[in-house]
């Protein structure tokens, strides 16, 4: 029975290099499967795709003043090579942008394909395909300024109750310049101008010119659990200055809807028990 | 006397100041090769707490960054420190062997993806196949399923479970796939090379995993009228992190 069984290291690089220049990056492959396996490599760009970190491979134009290859003595890319069973092979990636390359942000997976057998059995067969993504920003400076927008912020359920309500923070970032920015920052819950929590949120990526929802640490979906005191609440989410993303603010009210519930309930009950056996 | 108590003095100065110009570089040697390293570092690395995790690397001469046309030297350890991210997928039998088919019974196989992924990456999972299942002259082809109410197809599942209705497709049911999969009646098409069609995701999530699996169920239902012969084709699938 053969299997695909592959770890590449590491799964992301992200790298600001200049027009002109080169880099080289060292990916580790391992076979983790008891058996030797065929492999290939390829560099794909690719583009964002949703709001939760998704990519699309499908039309995109390559960009010709950034080229791949491989500093391997003994491969060049898109030739397969042998990894033998439970070992490792040492790919080196060379990036070289060119003197035209537009400063700007380019997104690429490095790709270690299972090498397909010609297909002369009498059955579907399967291989397997794992990739390390490549965001790049070319640029003539450390210091990339970026800027961006909070496309959405919002908290449910609408009706907030002291005990039984879970509030969950949900938002997008907009990112509005060309270099890829992380939605370093926080969301603040306040009452009565008292921090009451900060919640650290998950520097993930968002890529240039493009948009994704935001994530806590720490904290599963954004969620926080109660009980609450009853009251008017200030939830704020905010970013690293040097992001120059406005933060946004949400007043809201938490209600002690189910201790007004709780007592009517029990007013009725007396107030019934009182009816149905009045003193004699 | 004390000229030459002077002189012995200004001696000893001077033999010890050569003395301590000797350069801390290293060199590794063997019979064919000398290498000499710049400098030679102390200590360096990734230690962690409870609360903390701190990378340095002490010794290193002249760290830093250095800039020129077309160049940016990152001089120091804590430059080149690789990142302790790990990716791997497995697929654990790739040969999906239905053995002789009866028509109009759905005849299935499985097998079992498992992926881990790196701290602060999800991961989503592509499928597709490079043609409808064939025989190897490509005379005949088992047509993708458009299951029971002929409403699925590479993007939608649907449910299959009527005898009556003919195909191949497939199911996955475990970690990351109820999005795509409502139960393990849903099936759906491979996503189709041949057509032009873009591989499809069937299975992500979007935090961190460690040994997440599902399995995938294939499913073959001929009609009797179906020739006979050995259908086969390739069916991908490609594991990617969340950027």
């Amino acid at each position: 029975m053969s299997d695909f069984n592959i770890t590449i290291s590491p799964a992301q690089i992200e790298y600001l290099v200049k027009p002109n220049a080169t880099i080289i990056q060292a990916y580790e492959i391992n076979n983790n499967s008891s058996q030797d396996i065929y492999l290939n490599s390829e560099v794909l760009p690719f583009l964002p795709q949703g709001n939760s970190g998704s990519v699309v491979y499908q039309n995109i134009p390559v960009n010709p003043n950034i080229n791949f290859s491989l500093n391997n003595s003994d491969l060049i890319l898109g030739q397969p090579f042998l990894l033998k069973a439970n070992s490792k092979q040492q790919l080196v990636l060379k990036i070289k942008t060119s003197n035209n390359t537009s400063l700007t942000d380019s997104y690429y997976t490095f790709f270690v394909s299972q090498v397909q057998k010609q297909n002369n059995a009498n059955f579907p067969q399967a291989s397997g395909k794992i990739g390390s993504h490549i965001l790049l920003s070319v640029t003539n400076t450390e210091n990339i300024s970026t800027k961006g927008s909070i496309n959405l912020f919002k908290i449910t359920p609408k009706i907030k109750d002291v005990f039984f309500s879970r509030l969950q923070f949900s938002g997008e970032v907009k990112n509005d310049s060309n270099y890829f920015l992380k939605t370093s920052g926080q969301i603040t819950l306040t009452k009565n101008d008292q921090v009451l929590k900060e919640i650290k949120l998950q520097p993930l990526n968002v890529l240039a010119n493009y948009y994704r929802q935001i994530d806590c640490q720490n904290l599963d979906n954004c969620t926080l659990k109660g009980p609450f005191w009853p009251g008017k609440y200030t939830v704020t989410l905010s970013f690293d200055q040097n992001l120059k993303i406005p933060s946004q603010s949400i007043s809201f009210f938490v209600l002690p809807l189910s201790p007004i519930i709780f007592i009517l309930l029990l007013v009725g009950i007396i107030f019934g028990f009182k009816k149905l056996f009045p003193k004699a | 006397m004390k000229i030459k108590i002077i002189i012995f003095i200004l001696f000893v100065a001077i033999i010890y100041d050569l003395s301590s110009t000797t350069s801390l570089a290293q060199s590794f040697t063997s019979p064919s090769y000398h290498i000499d390293w710049g400098n030679f570092n102390m200590t360096g690395g990734k230690k962690s707490s409870t609360n903390y995790i701190l990378t340095d690397s002490v010794g290193q001469n002249a760290p830093g960054q250095y800039n020129s046309a077309g160049y940016t030297v990152k001089a120091g350890f804590q430059y080149a420190y690789i990142q302790d991210y790990k990716f791997s997928f497995s697929i654990d039998n790739l040969d999906i062997n239905f053995g002789t088919l009866s028509p109009s019974v759905g005849n299935t196989q499985t097998n079992n993806i498992s992926i881990t992924t790196p701290t602060g990456h999800g991961y989503e999972i592509f499928t597709s196949q490079n043609s409808p299942l064939a025989t190897l002259n490509i005379n005949t082809t088992i047509p993708d399923t458009t299951c029971d109410n002929n409403d699925c197809d590479q993007t939608t599942s649907g449910v299959w479970v009527d005898n009556n209705t003919y195909g191949f497709g497939f199911n996955a049911t475990g970690n990351g796939t109820s999005n795509y999969f409502v139960d393990s009646t849903y099936f759906r098409q491979f996503a189709n090379q041949q057509t032009g069609e873009s591989p499809q995701i069937f299975m992500s999530e979007n935090n961190p995993v460690k040994n997440h699996s599902a399995k995938i169920t294939y499913k073959i239902n001929i009609s009797p009228l179906q020739p006979e012969g050995s259908y086969q084709n390739n069916i991908n699938f490609t594991a990617v992190p969340k950027y």
